[in-house]
């Protein structure tokens, strides 16, 4: 007779399949209160006066999207609501086609301009030293306007922008590992005293905890931490509504197959002590 | 002079960064600057050297017909490929104003994201896998990381409003969650960092002297 354990693994996939399937069909949304850490960070934008520069590094790839691309769309709304400018900077090569389509789509939401409200720096090879070069000297760094292809000085916004991060208040990374906010902060945060907020995996997110609040003024934990920043920024942003209510159906299912990993995970063990126990 | 200039350097350009990190002098920050640069570009002649090597690679198990060889034939054909399709859309080769990517970025976007997300998302079937035939209560220390981990999954989620006593069931779970990421977690990760520090530190020490020298293949 075939044992408990060696059930076919097709039948877990299934069942795991079904029930993200039905959960998504079902569509039911569930807010989330929101924690001290998605409340600093958001808190950390807040407090910055009108006009200030933000650095945006985008460190992610499509792997990560369905977790990153919600709360970079976030923040993203958030900043220039707030009308902050940003320097955007990549040290992921998939990830500035990402900043492109977004800025395409959010930036006429409020009316900014390409040159003086936002730039493109995009990729930058190098990992960790790619960050320190971009921390000593963002035009020594660069050398052309990623969007457009001319030269750096065509872009009026780099003109406040000086070496050791002076002229830029904040740094924002949207990080799916290596390099990643781990490297900003040791390559950035320490060295130029320049506060850091960061959103990141479910993977990477139990590391950042040691940093915070110290080394990193506030994070977004996976899609749970999205989920949380989109309640608060979506609130009077009518344009990312569809997006809170479809991350919010998204953490039900996550709480589905969470549900279920606990349930194999116990049943599993179950099994496996009755087995031994029979000898 | 093999062993010795490879040693010279690496003691020079340690002890050069080392020094910017502690002196503003301009002095020190321009020879930062450029060690960074520097850097950079060794970075960007690695990707080269990997490209040369994956081909190195791809082209023997094509030749010696290894079981995987269309695989290595359809790698070679997209990395040239896209490679090809990038630089002839840089320079307009197919008329196309610099600056509009639009081949690369169908590609980007029809077949790179797609196939990135879906083996990503692949992980939760195979985690579903794991969980019933693997992660198994064999020891306290096992018994305690399971315990552990469930709890904080079942904080990290909202818990729906039909399950009975869902309010304090997610009141407490987000509670217990929070400790464990907080404090819990939190100690161990700062203990690890202090130590990797360390330990860093004292390779780079080893590395700036002269000491260590694996790298030097010896």
């Amino acid at each position: 007779m075939a044992k408990p354990l060696d059930l076919d693994r097709r039948w877990i996939f299934l069942a795991i399949g079904l029930l993200v399937v039905g959960l998504y069909v079902a569509g039911i949304a569930a807010e989330m209160p929101v924690n001290t850490y998605v409340q600093s960070y958001y808190d950390t934008i807040e407090a910055l006066p009108e006009g200030s520069i933000v650095m945006l590094s985008a460190d992610f790839d499509p792997a990560s999207a369905a977790e990153l691309l919600p709360m970079y769309q976030a923040t993203i709304h958030h900043l220039l609501k707030r009308n902050l400018r940003v320097v955007n900077v990549a040290t992921w090569p998939a990830a500035p086609p990402y900043t492109r389509s977004e800025f395409d789509d959010i930036a006429p939401v409020y009316e900014k301009q390409y040159g003086t409200d936002w730039v493109e720096l995009g990729f930058k090879p190098g990992d960790d030293v790619a960050m320190g070069q971009i921390g000593q000297s963002v035009t020594s760094a660069y050398n052309k306007d990623d969007r457009n292809g001319g030269p750096l000085t065509d872009l009026p916004l780099l003109e406040e922008v000086g070496d050791s991060f002076q002229g830029i208040s904040l740094l924002v990374t949207m990080s799916a590992g290596y390099p990643g906010i781990l490297e900003w902060i040791a390559q950035a945060g320490g060295r130029y005293q320049i506060p850091i907020l960061a959103g990141t995996t479910a993977v990477q997110t139990p590391d950042l905890f040691a940093y915070y609040p110290s080394q990193l003024s506030g994070f977004l934990g996976a899609a749970t931490g999205a989920t949380m920043y989109l309640q608060l920024v979506g609130a009077d942003v009518p344009e990312l509504a569809e997006a809170t209510a479809t991350n919010q159906s998204r953490m039900l299912i996550q709480t589905g197959a969470h549900f279920l990993i606990i349930a194999l995970i116990v049943v599993g063990n179950i099994f496996y002590f009755l087995g031994r126990k029979e000898g | 002079m093999k062993r010795e200039i490879p040693i010279l350097l690496t003691i020079l350009c340690g002890l050069a960064i080392t020094w910017s990190f502690f002196s503003p002098q301009p002095v020190s920050q321009a020879v930062n600057d450029e060690l960074l640069a520097w850097g950079t570009v060794f970075f960007s002649v690695a990707f080269l050297l990997g490209i040369g090597n994956l081909v190195r690679i791809s082209l023997k198990q094509i030749s010696a017909r290894h079981p995987d060889w269309p695989y290595k034939a359809l790698l070679l054909v997209v990395l040239f490929g896209y490679m090809i399709i990038g630089v002839a859309e840089i320079h307009g080769w197919f008329g196309i104003p610099d600056g509009q990517n639009l081949r690369r970025d169908w590609i980007y976007e029809r077949v790179f994201q797609p196939l990135q997300a879906t083996m990503f998302s692949l992980l939760a079937f195979y985690i579903a896998s794991a969980a019933f035939r693997a992660f198994r209560a064999r020891s306290l220390e096992a018994t305690l990381l399971l315990t552990a981990g469930a709890l904080v999954m079942i904080g990290q989620v909202p818990i729906p409003p039909f399950f009975p006593f869902a309010e304090a069931i997610g009141d407490y779970s987000v509670r217990l969650q929070g400790f464990l990421m907080a404090y819990v977690n939190a100690a161990g990760q700062k203990a690890i960092i202090m130590g990797a520090a360390l330990g860093t530190l004292a390779t780079g020490l080893r590395i700036v002297l002269g000491i260590e020298r694996s790298y030097l293949s010896e």
